[in-house]
């Protein structure tokens, strides 16, 4: 398992954050995700060998949101 | 074959739920309407945060909520869709045919009960709120700095929306992640219940425009006041959130962006209304009332007849639509007695407050009230206030 955090600049409230969050359900190796709207940024905990920074960046750009590696 | 010379039937499900609106709507119109001398639903300046409430749900509170809900919303209608679309799979071509006469009927009725929980749920919300409220509102001034603590939240909010700077993001209040990620999981249900749990459930992420209305609630100090405050935004909410929600929660999302800005205006205004409340109530010379009451001359005069009073005592007129006249003049260095006549006068102007004595009084509905108002040095201008802040007024010492 590793953990990397996103920057998401284009978060506009507390719910597009539930909205990141959702994507634990949706992309296969995903332990938790962690998302603020405070901080404009997500915090994912996944298994390398079953999923790409690549799967989920468009994974979050399919959400309506940009992501950038912190 | 094709579709396309197929008349769209209307969802009886839509039509009974907005008949429900519309007869609530009218019900608490005509509740306030018919008995002028009841009580709190006689307030003017209840009925007028009332209809304020109710337009605010209507214009900006359906979209807000709409956007931040209405993921869950479409989450749980997903697994309904598909439920029915399996269920169809599995009728036969009579069965097909005779269902074909009202199709959305499955869809429909979540949303239904999903408005229908969450309007209960924000109504007791408001009552439990406003109950807070009155043990925070033990005196004028704690109204004062409460309402504008709500104001200035307000005004963050708005800011936050208009994307200012980041730091108004501190103004959304972020739901813990265990109970969004409850909520979550709760939504993945596709029974009937969902729906409903759902609709309680939004009491947790309560969109901007909802939080500055809960404010606003708690800012009321009373249980029935809230409920009603939080009732009539919640069902102004309701149509907009189920028409919308009812053709697809993927407009939601363009309706957002289209009407954020118009959102934070709206809640930018509300915001600048309550700071000037708080300043008014807490007798500030700064709010926009009383900087600018020079400027202007009062647009009306006292509509009741005017009373005498003994000879050097100073006469205002309490009514419904504020105080007469606005501006008293006065000896300075001399002190003198005020004297408040009501006449049939049922609005918040009755909650008579002269912050700077720390004098609050609830003035009969019909009658004279005396205040002895101790010597004031040339000059100085002592300002009053009803409780709620809208109806101002000063004396001028000379």
């Amino acid at each position: 398992m590793i953990k990397k955090t996103f920057k998401i600049p284009n978060m506009t409230c507390s719910a597009c954050a539930m909205k990141l969050e959702a994507l634990e359900d949706v992309l296969d190796g995903v332990q938790e995700i962690n998302a603020s709207y405070h901080k404009l940024e997500m915090v994912i905990e996944y298994d390398e060998s079953k999923l790409t920074e690549e799967q989920i960046v468009a994974a979050v750009k399919k959400k309506g949101y940009q992501a950038m590696l912190a | 074959m094709s579709t396309k010379n197929q008349k769209t039937s209307v969802d009886p499900v839509i039509v009974v739920a907005l008949g429900v609106a519309f007869v609530a709507i009218a019900f608490a119109l005509a509740m306030f309407q018919s008995n002028p001398s009841a009580g709190v639903t006689s307030d003017s300046g209840a009925m007028w945060q009332m209809v304020a409430a109710f337009i605010t749900g209507v214009t900006t509170g359906g979209l807000s909520c709409l956007a931040v809900q209405g993921g869950l919303l479409a989450s749980s209608l997903a697994h309904q869709v598909e439920r029915d679309y399996a269920e169809q799979a599995a009728q036969t071509r009579a069965q097909r045919k005779k269902s074909k006469a009202n199709p959305h009927i499955n869809v429909a009725l979540p949303i239904f009960l999903f408005l229908a929980t969450k309007l209960g749920a924000y109504t007791l919300l408001g009552a439990l709120l406003g109950l807070l409220g009155s043990y925070l509102t033990l005196s004028p001034m704690m109204r004062g700095a409460l309402m504008f603590a709500i104001g200035i939240f307000m005004v963050g909010n708005a800011l936050r929306m208009f994307n200012v700077h980041p730091i108004f993001r501190y103004f959304s209040i972020e739901p813990p992640k265990f109970i969004t990620r409850y909520i979550r999981k709760t939504a993945k249900g596709a029974d009937t219940a969902t729906p409903i749990f759902l609709g309680l459930l939004t009491i947790f992420i309560p969109c901007g425009v909802t939080q500055a209305m809960m404010a606003t609630a708690l800012g009321t100090g009373s249980a029935f006041m809230g409920a009603a405050l939080m009732f009539a935004f919640t069902l102004g909410t309701s149509p907009v959130f189920f028409i919308v929600a009812y053709l697809t929660t993927e407009l939601g999302a363009k309706l957002e962006k289209l009407f954020m800005r118009f959102v934070a205006a709206v809640v930018l205004i509300l915001g600048f209304v309550t700071l000037d409340g708080g300043l008014n109530v807490l007798g500030s010379p700064l709010s926009f009332q009383n900087l600018t009451r020079d400027m202007f001359p009062p647009s009306r005069a006292a509509t009741s007849p005017r009373v005498s009073v003994p000879v050097g005592e100073l006469l205002l007129q309490v009514e419904n639509g504020g105080y007469f006249p606005t501006t008293l003049k006065a000896p300075a260095d001399k002190a003198l007695t005020l004297n408040l006549v009501t006449n049939q006068t049922y609005s918040c102007a009755r909650d008579f407050v002269i912050p700077v004595l720390n004098y609050y009084e609830a003035l009969p509905e019909t009658g004279t009230v005396k205040v002895n108002i101790p010597a004031q040095p040339k000059g100085s201008r002592l300002f009053f206030t009803c409780s709620m802040g809208m109806y101002t007024g000063q004396i001028v010492f000379e």
